[in-house]
Order: structure tokens, then sequence, then C-alpha cells
């Protein structure tokens, strides 16, 4: 077992545990957006940052190993002023503010984010309703890849992808074609996870006669 | 390097797509990458058609080759019958603050990534083409052409190859300068255990030359001892970095002494196959080494106790990043994975892979041949070992020179270099590559040398030194960087994917910079960024602001 002090607790959990995974076991509220715990970790967010003592910086708690002796302080003030200013780079990124019950919403009232201090660029919308079950609305997706993992690790469907980079990163299905032209089997793990509702699902309700 | 606790429990990437890929290396299927490649090399643009084609030769899922298809520079654009690739790089600008480029645009009538109607030409631009001893340099096929009147010659279809100075060095035994001889492998091979061997580079204290200084023994070590089936050598030849063409000179010039630390470091872990990654910016690399370890074979040096593949990338800079460069290597889009678990742990086909750079590689044939107390002599009181710099077109004595660590950076400027052309001054040198801070030139007296350089808040990266001039528009400096930093992020992690094109939103027009804004955002940069390009690029607007504040109009 590992022996480690977390928020001024000691704790032991089992050798390759993450902090993020000690730290929630152990109560503590780290926020995420990139993280699905039915999912391996990505470390693409950024917003799971925590204060490590004697680490040079905050570390992304989601792909980080508990270590012996470890001492960490999931409300260490940088590593939530960088969370901060992180969620508040993804808000100033949208063509608008997130719907309130997304995860993306709670996270940034989580950690008080208001109005972005750096305006720029926003993704224009982009809407795909081809599909009878599933709909994108491209512009509110914030790259976290959770729903191509979905597919390649939950459902191994393979019909999503990560395409582009930098700012124009988004997700597609199979050749950019929706989700009828690609491998879907219209499952709905990639809604199921999305944080944003970049993907949704459309409610039977509103497509039956 | 740590090592997670009790085995890894994180994928580098997707663990159904690294055993597909193995699957089908195993049966010598192409990967996607390199169908994709061709498809561009004979028509000039990817269909969907080719994305089908690829998908099915390689394995991968099409999804997952439409990902890799709208990654890559040299995927993106279209090519016409003729296509031309500007060079965008620091050197570039350095010497023409970016006129060539305007040059090019306004005389073809194109801009860059645009193809003409007629198909018969394109204009794209490449960052960078490893010609800055003679900046500004222009692509025209596979024609590299540089220098004065470079874009005249464009315009008038009249291309021509540039010269490459030879590389020199003011050792008194020079150890990357002169032709590889196979004479540390035969002294391996015939004395040294792995172990032994091991040891020897340990003790060396060989660091890597490709950026962050990590000992190449340490390395080596951790991958032998990490569990797997087989282990891998991989040679980083994505010398990216702007100003930089020091690997180049190393892949294309001396390309046996490069095989032979592969086939040593393999003698160490416990390798038999080696990988080199080229960039596809430097069109002779490939050609070179392939030359090369096909007169190695035939000489016995490589084959059935070591072998190596060459892999030429498609235009991306954080592919050099290590995780990146084994996505690439293995086709896939060339963005980062969190560490741990380290390539030591888990790269090529997941198993342990030693990732080291070029010139880091060219170190160990001496260190096999001669042992640690030779090599730690090259360059005594300071980092162990020989140094390869390269000067750019901004220097009366540009090229790659071989020096020792610890000199100082007058001495490297004024003695080996020349000082500066034209009469000019020297304003400032960016030292390492784009995330190298930037010395003024009242600090020439710094020595070259790890910790020396980072007291300055600079490094020695890559070893590619730039000068800008008395007439270099620190603004416009940042600006140049900052459109680097934001073109070239893998988008992965937040905030570098956002936060680099805000920063070069910030100088993007005329407008006043707010500093404590800028601040702020260089801090979530530094501090959240997943890997060095996005928390390296504050460095240089760090010391543009503490230098040079009144010329960055801020506000």
């Amino acid at each position: 077992m590992i022996e480690l002090t977390i928020d001024g607790v000691a704790t032991s959990v089992e050798p390759g545990t993450t902090v993020l995974d000690a730290a929630r076991a152990a109560g503590a509220a780290i926020p995420t957006l990139c993280f699905d715990g039915r999912q391996d970790p990505f470390g693409a967010c950024r917003v799971c940052l925590v204060g490590v003592e004697g680490a040079p910086g905050p570390v992304p708690s989601c792909t980080t190993p508990c270590r012996d002796g470890m001492v960490v302080d999931t409300r260490d003030p940088t590593a939530r002023r960088v969370a901060g200013a992180v969620v508040e780079l993804v808000l100033s990124e949208l063509p608008g503010p997130p719907a309130p019950h997304t995860e993306l919403a709670a996270v940034a009232r989580d950690l008080g984010v208001g109005e972005p201090r750096w305006p720029g660029a926003v993704h224009q919308p982009l809407h795909d309703d081809r599909h009878p079950y599933l709909s994108f609305h491209h512009e509110l997706c914030i790259s976290c890849g959770r729903c191509v993992r979905a597919c390649d690790e939950v459902q191994g469907a393979f019909a999503l992808t990560a395409t582009g980079r930098g700012f124009e990163a988004n997700v597609v299905a199979g050749l950019d074609a929706g989700f009828r032209e690609s491998t879907c089997v219209s499952c709905g793990a990639c809604a199921d996870t999305c944080p944003t509702d970049a993907i949704t699902e459309i409610s039977l309700l509103e497509v039956l006669p | 390097m740590t090592a997670a606790p009790g085995g890894a429990i994180i994928e580098p990437v997707s663990k159904n797509l690294v055993e597909l890929i193995r699957r089908h290396h195993a049966e010598e299927a192409p990967t996607a990458l390199e169908v994709l490649k061709e498809a561009m090399d004979a028509r000039g643009v990817i269909t969907d058609d080719d994305r089908r084609v690829a998908a099915e030769r390689s394995g991968l899922p099409e999804a997952a080759v439409y990902g890799v298809s709208t990654f890559y520079d040299d995927l993106l654009q279209p090519r016409g019958r003729r296509h031309i690739r500007v060079c965008t790089g620091t050197a570039c600008f350095a010497a023409t603050g970016d006129a060539h480029v305007d040059a090019l645009r306004d005389g073809l009538g194109l801009e860059l990534g645009e193809r003409s109607e007629d198909g018969a030409t394109s204009l794209a631009e490449t960052v960078c083409l490893g010609f800055c001893h003679a900046s500004p340099a222009v692509r025209d096929g596979d024609t590299i052409d540089a220098g004065p009147g470079v874009v005249e010659r464009i315009l008038a279809d009249a291309a021509r190859s540039a010269h490459e100075p030879p590389p020199r060095s003011v050792l008194g035994e020079p150890v990357l300068t002169v032709p590889g001889g196979w004479r540390g492998l035969a002294r391996a091979r015939a004395e040294l255990t792995p172990e032994a061997l091991l040891e020897a580079v340990e003790a060396a204290n060989v660091r890597g030359r490709g950026g962050a200084g990590f000992p190449a023994g340490t390395k080596w070590r951790f991958t032998a001892n990490a569990p797997g089936e087989e282990r891998f050598v991989v040679a980083n030849g994505d010398e990216g970095d702007p100003g930089s063409y020091i690997d180049k000179v190393l892949m294309e010039g001396n390309p046996a002494l490069l095989l032979e630390g592969m086939a040593l470091a393999g003698h160490a872990i416990g390798a038999r196959h080696g990988f080199v990654l080229t960039r596809s910016e430097y069109p002779l690399s490939k050609p070179a080494l392939e030359a090369a370890a096909a007169a190695a074979r035939a000489e016995g040096w490589l084959g059935d106790t070591f072998d190596v593949t060459v892999v030429e990338g498609a235009g991306s800079y954080v592919v050099g990043e290590e995780t990146a460069l084994l996505a690439c290597l293995q086709g896939l889009r060339g963005t980062v994975s969190a560490r741990p678990p380290f390539p030591a742990e888990r790269g090529v086909h997941g198993q342990p892979t030693v990732v080291n750079n070029v010139e880091t590689l060219c170190n160990i044939p001496f260190v096999a041949e001669r042992g640690a107390d030779a090599y730690r002599a090259l360059s005594p009181g300071a980092t162990p070992g020989s140094k390869l710099v390269c000067f750019n077109e901004r220097f009366a004595r540009p090229g790659v020179y071989e020096v020792r660590f610890g000199t100082t950076m007058r001495e490297l400027c004024e003695d080996v270099a020349g000082g500066l052309v034209d009469g000019r001054a020297i304003k400032a040198l960016q030292i390492g590559g784009p995330l190298g801070g930037i010395l003024p030139a009242d600090k020439l007296d710094t020595p070259f040398d790890f910790d020396e350089l980072a007291a300055e808040g600079c490094m020695v990266g890559h070893g590619g030194i730039v000068a800008f001039d008395d007439t270099t528009d620190m603004r416009a400096l940042a600006k140049h960087l900052l459109h680097f930093g934001a073109a070239e992020s893998c988008g992965k992690c937040f905030p570098c994917r956002i936060g680099l094109r805000r920063a070069h939103e910030l100088f993007a027009d005329g407008a006043p910079v707010p500093r404590e804004s800028l601040e702020a955002l260089l801090e979530t940069l530094e501090l959240g960024s997943l890997c060095a390009h996005g928390s390296g690029m504050p460095a240089p607007i760090r010391s543009l602001l503490a230098h040079w504040p009144e010329e960055l109009g801020l506000g």
C-alpha cells in the first residue's frame, strides 16, 4: 500500500492509484472536464490540477500516480487559479454561455469563473442533425476527447475521431459525413459522456408523431 | 523521470489502436500516414477514396485515418504541379521581417495554403527548412533555394539548390564533425557487455541534446529494466526548432555516426530494432540514412543483431515531443500523451523504448570507443562532451560548429561566427529554439551551458543561435513567435490549444496589450500545459517583457 496525505488527512491506496481517484475516495471534490471514470485518464483539460508538496508547479491529478509520502493539497491556490483560467479560456471559445445543466457549467461555477479576460475567435455554429437519434453541435465541442474514447474504449466502434489541430481541433464521425455514414452503432455512449451538449440524444418524444 | 509504482496504469494512446497497428506491422502493412503521404505525392490532395484505401491497407478505422489526414501540414496544404513552400522560420524572420513571404504571395498571386485554379501552382508555409545560414529560404518542389535573390529566382521559375557550408570544429579532436567509423560499435561488440556500455554512458553523463538535457544513461537504464517482450531504439530526428539545422547536418552529412549510436543503444538495452523519424522539411535526410544503412548492412554492422527503419514525418512541430513522435511513427495523429507512462515503459507498439535526439546518439560512439573519462574531458569544467551549435544568416560566418560547453555566448558569436554582417550590432539572441528565452546583447558573457543559460531565462535547447540585429522590431518578433506557437499547437491540452491562440490575438493587430492579462495568460500556459510547447512558448515573451517592455506596445 502507498501512504500519502490528502488535504491534511493520512490515507493509504493501492499502488497505481491516481491522485484524482485517491482524493475523490477521501472525499475531496476535484473538478474535471476530460475525465470519465469509465475511460483511461487523458490529461487534456488540466482542470484537475492540485498542489503537491515539493513539485515545481500544480500537477494534473488524473494522470499522476500516488507516491509514498506525497502531500496533496486539492485546494492549492495556484492550482485553483490556473484551473479557473483554463475554464475561462474554454468559455471564451464558445459562442455563448454553456447550458446550466452541463458539466462545463457546473465546473465553471465551482471554480468561480467569471467573464473571460481573453476574448477572441469563437467557434462558428455547425450543426449536424442528419442522424435520427444523435445531434452534433460542433461549435460546443471543447475537444475533451471523451466521446472519441467512449466510442473506442467502451463501445469498440471506432466511429469518432479528433480532427484538426490547435484552436481548430474538433471531433467528427467517420469521414466527416455524419454518424449515419460512419461505423456508429447508435449506442449513445458519446452523448452520454459529453460534458457540453455538443453531442446530444434526440428524445423519441421529439421524433415520434 | 519517475516510473509509476506497481506498473503504469495509464495508456499513452488508445491501446486498441496501438494493438491494431502492432498486428498490421507484423504483416509489414504500411501505416495510415505512409499511405496518405503517397496519395498526396501522387495527386496533390487527399480524397475520401484515399482515406478508405489508407484504412484498408493500414488496418486503422476510417475515422482514425480521417483524424490523421487533418493533422499534418503536408496532408492539409493542396499541391499544384509546382508546389512552392516558403520558410517562415525565425531565422528567415530575422533576415527579412517576413518581407520575402509577402513578396512571394504578391508575385504568385496566391495566399499561403492556396493552389491556383488551374492546378499549376501552389504556395504553402513551412517551418523551417534548415537553411538558416542563408535565409530567406524557399522550397520549389524538392529544390531548396536560399539567400539574396531567392524570391526573384522563384518568380522566374529558376530555383537553384543553395550551398550548404560544411560543419567545422573548434575542438582539437572533433567528435561529431568527422565521419563515423564504427569503431565504438566494434569495441562494444568485442569487449563491452551491455551493462559495461550502460555504465560508461551513465559515467559520461551524456545529457540529451534535444532540449530537455535529460541524462541518456538514466533513460537507457529505465528502458533496460522495464518489462516487455521486446525493446526499441528511436532516434528523434524531428528537429523542428526554427533556427536549428544541427540534426539535419548530422543525418545528411554523417548518417553512419547516428546509425552507430543507435546500434550501441540497442546493444546496451537489448533492442534489435531502431527507428529514425526524419522531417519532411529535410527531403535529403531519409535517403541519406537509408543509403548509409544499406552500406552498413553490406559491411555487417547492421542486420540480424540490430537494424534500423527510417520513417519520414509530415509537417508538425510538436511531433518533436517524444510521445507525439511515437504516435507519428505509428502513423497516428501527432498529439502529446501524458507521462507516465514514459516511452521507457511503453513506447513503440506499447513496448519499452529509448527515445533519444539525433545528436545525443551521435555522441555515443565516442563514449563506447574512448570511455567516459575521455568524453568528460572534452568540455572541462562544464557539461560533458562536445556540442554542435549553429548560427543564422545575420552572422558573418554562419554554419554549424562543434564547440565546448561553457564557451561564452560572446566567444561563440564574435570569435566563432565572426559577429554580424553589414556592420550591424546584435540586439538579442534566441538560443535553442522557439521555447527558449531571448538573451539581450548586454548578457553576451553568459556561458553556453544548461544552468548558466537557465539563470537568464534561456536554454541550450537544440543549440540553434539566432541573432536579431538592431533593426528588429520586438513586438513583431512576439507576434511572429506566437503565430508559430498557435499554429503548431497539437490541440490536445486546453491551455495550449486556446491560450496560444489568445496570446497571438493579443499581438495580432496594433492594439495595446494589457500587461496584467497577458501575464495571467502566460502563467496559465506555463503551469497548465501538458508538454513543453505550451509551457515553453511563454519564455521568449517573458524575456521581451523583461528587457524591451517599451517596444511591446503594452497598455
